[in-house]
């Protein structure tokens, strides 16, 4: 049985199972989970700049949800009278070549980036952790094979690799989505599976192992709470990375399609060409994309800060 | 050593050939017959063109030849011709690759002269007011779009220095000022792009080295500050800085994509983004399998590298 005694202390607040196995995994995981949050706390209030990351990430979330109702015009709506219009009262951001309101468009394009990166990032992690957690535990030949095809993935640069099945699926947000979740399982599924192997040296994992536990409960109520802080910890960092490709995508045409307003296709389809004349048109979309990936970059190293202070040196 | 360089190199075996089998798998996630003949809906190409053309790729034969031949094409540099322009691949590539090179080291260059003393700075004024302006500028570069960078870089130096760089590239041999002029502002792009996290590890492994013991024994001894940084710190603080350099060689490759697209450079980036935009799928699958090969070569050599620097990797 495991007892907090068993963990080495410097571990004690954030990834040690704080109840005997026989508890259930969701009783077991919610004082952690309320450590967390506190330790994450204490943190956010020392680090101005991390309070500020996380305001700029709650407020692109209310953005998305509430889109509705916080654009002031429809973002599909052209009006070809006020075509190319200067920011304005009316039109804070302006607008775009065929007279749609550039700052509802932006408002709405939240809602694609944030959807996108959630999704992509959900399943890539998801399909990550899976991996890792049967390579870690179980070692041995899967192991050695399923470790070569990461590397494999791996060795293919993530922008080109997500570019490749674009192309075989058919541009789309949804296949953006998707290449974007395989591109990050390779790196997601090496994290847990370092952390597993090295879980399963504690001594509660072997106690329990003598004492007849079923695998699927060892690895649910003894190694998962071992991976969930840095699972957080890459997933938030990551947020902010599928933002970026899906715009990099967007932009390139292999993503989300006209008319759909996305950041990145409004910088490549109309911001690139009338920059010019009209320098809001690339400004403002380009401005949202870097204050997402800014507001995830420093959230994830904010988290990283509070949960996992070992992680700091990696860059 | 040769155990070491022996182990290595019969590990990236497996790796390339498992990039090869996915470069390939996905190649023919869509058949590739059926992307043939999308390319005949799009009005590109006659019937009688996509049997020959179905006949010439191998298209009608069982996949494991399709990839053999593939492989085979491969090795022996021979990867055939593009479908749409029916250009060799060879040739194409030995175009774009010079462009791709010179573009990475010049952009490699470019990121280190930012990012070694923008750390060291940060690192020996830590929390000082230039600290705070070196990790601003090191996490923008972390999140600023590179393609939207590239944009605001030629707008503004249209609009105020009424400067726009000479399109399309011109060999280095044949006029290297205008080749240079064609290559800084993209090289300078992606080279802020990388010059973030090189700058974050050279002022965390800086901080790091500077509370060593050596290091206060040298300033006990009375040496002056920038010996002492520069002399003693830096060259240990540099040995993780490296590996972080070899790490972003992916990074590098990717972000010609963008960059070269925006920059109109006629590099490996753009032939790949065009490929597959046209769905030229024998110029995407060799230029992808070429871009895995070449990142695992170099990754291999880094950490080579890293092992004849540091000897207690070898024995890990």
């Amino acid at each position: 049985m495991s007892t907090p005694a068993t963990v080495e202390p410097s571990r004690l607040d954030l990834d040690a199972p704080k109840m005997p196995a026989a508890a259930s995994v969701a009783a077991m995981d919610a004082p952690a989970t309320l450590g967390r949050v506190g330790t994450l706390w204490r943190v956010l209030k020392r680090k101005p700049l991390g309070l500020a990351s996380a305001a700029v990430l709650l407020t692109l979330v209310l953005t998305a949800i509430f889109a509705d109702v916080l654009a002031p015009y429809d973002p599909l709506a052209a009006q070809p009278e006020i075509r190319l219009a200067a920011p304005s009262r009316a039109h804070p951001f302006g607008t775009d070549d065929i007279g749609r309101d550039v700052f509802s468009r932006i408002i709405y394009g939240a809602r694609i980036s944030l959807w996108v990166g959630l999704l992509a990032v959900g399943i890539g992690t998801f399909a990550g952790m899976i991996i890792g957690l049967a390579c870690g535990y179980w070692e041995g030949r899967l192991d050695i094979i399923v470790q070569r095809v990461m590397d494999a993935i791996q060795a293919i640069p993530g922008l080109m690799l997500a570019l490749a099945i674009v192309s075989v699926l058919k541009p789309s947000t949804t296949n953006a989505m998707l290449a974007i979740a395989v591109v990050i399982i390779p790196g997601n599924s090496r994290i847990v599976r370092g952390t597993v192997l090295s879980a399963k040296q504690n001594p509660y994992v072997e106690a329990a192992q003598a004492l007849g536990s079923r695998h699927p409960r060892i690895i649910a109520t003894h190694i998962l709470p071992n991976v969930t802080a840095p699972i957080l910890i890459i997933a938030s960092i990551w947020l902010g990375n599928a933002i970026l490709i899906e715009a990099t995508l967007s932009f390139l045409g292999l993503g989300t399609q006209p008319p759909t307003p996305s950041w990145g296709l409004m910088l490549s389809s109309t911001g690139r060409a009338f920059m010019e004349q009209a320098p809001w048109l690339a400004i403002f979309p380009g401005l949202a994309i870097s204050i997402a990936v800014l507001g995830f970059n420093l959230f994830g190293d904010t988290l990283r800060d509070a949960w996992d202070p070992k992680l700091r040196t990696r860059g | 050593m040769h155990k070491y360089v022996m182990r290595r190199l019969l590990l990236a075996i497996p790796v390339l050939v498992c990039s090869s089998l996915i470069v390939f798998g996905l190649m023919r996630v869509m058949p590739g017959d059926a992307l043939v003949a999308l390319m005949g809906e799009s009005g590109n190409v006659g019937e009688r063109e996509l049997e020959k053309l179905r006949r010439d790729l191998g298209l009608d034969r069982p996949y494991h030849e399709q990839y053999l031949l593939w492989v085979w094409q491969m090795v022996s540099l021979n990867p055939g011709h593009s479908i749409f322009t029916n250009e060799p691949i060879p040739v194409a590539l030995r175009k774009a690759i010079p462009v791709t090179v010179e573009l990475a080291v010049l952009a490699m260059v470019l990121g280190l002269v930012i990012a070694i003393p923008v750390g060291v700075l940060s690192a020996t004024r830590q929390d000082k007011p230039s600290d705070y302006v070196g990790r601003v500028v090191a996490v923008s570069g972390l999140s600023l779009p590179d393609f939207w960078l590239g944009t605001l870089v030629i707008t503004f130096a249209a609009i105020w220095f009424r400067w726009i760089p000479p399109l399309g590239y011109t060999s280095l041999w044949d006029d290297p000022w205008r080749n240079l002029q064609q290559f800084l502002l993209p090289a300078a792009v992606l080279g802020y792009r990388l010059s973030a996290s090189t700058m974050r590890m050279t002022r965390s492994t800086v901080l790091e080295v500077l509370r060593e013991d050596y290091v206060r024994t040298a300033w006990a001894k009375g040496l002056g500050g920038r010996l002492v940084v520069y002399k003693h710190a830096l060259k240990n603080a540099l040995i993780p800085v490296v590996t972080i350099v070899g790490g972003q060689l992916g990074t590098l490759l990717a972000g010609t994509v963008v960059v070269e697209t925006i920059f109109a450079l006629p590099g490996m980036g753009r032939l790949t983004v065009e490929a597959i935009l046209f769905r030229d799928y024998p110029v995407v699958q060799t230029n992808v399998m070429l871009v895995a090969a070449v990142l695992v070569t170099l990754n291999l050599v880094v950490d080579l590298t890293y092992a004849w620097l540091d000897p207690r990797i070898r024995y890990r």
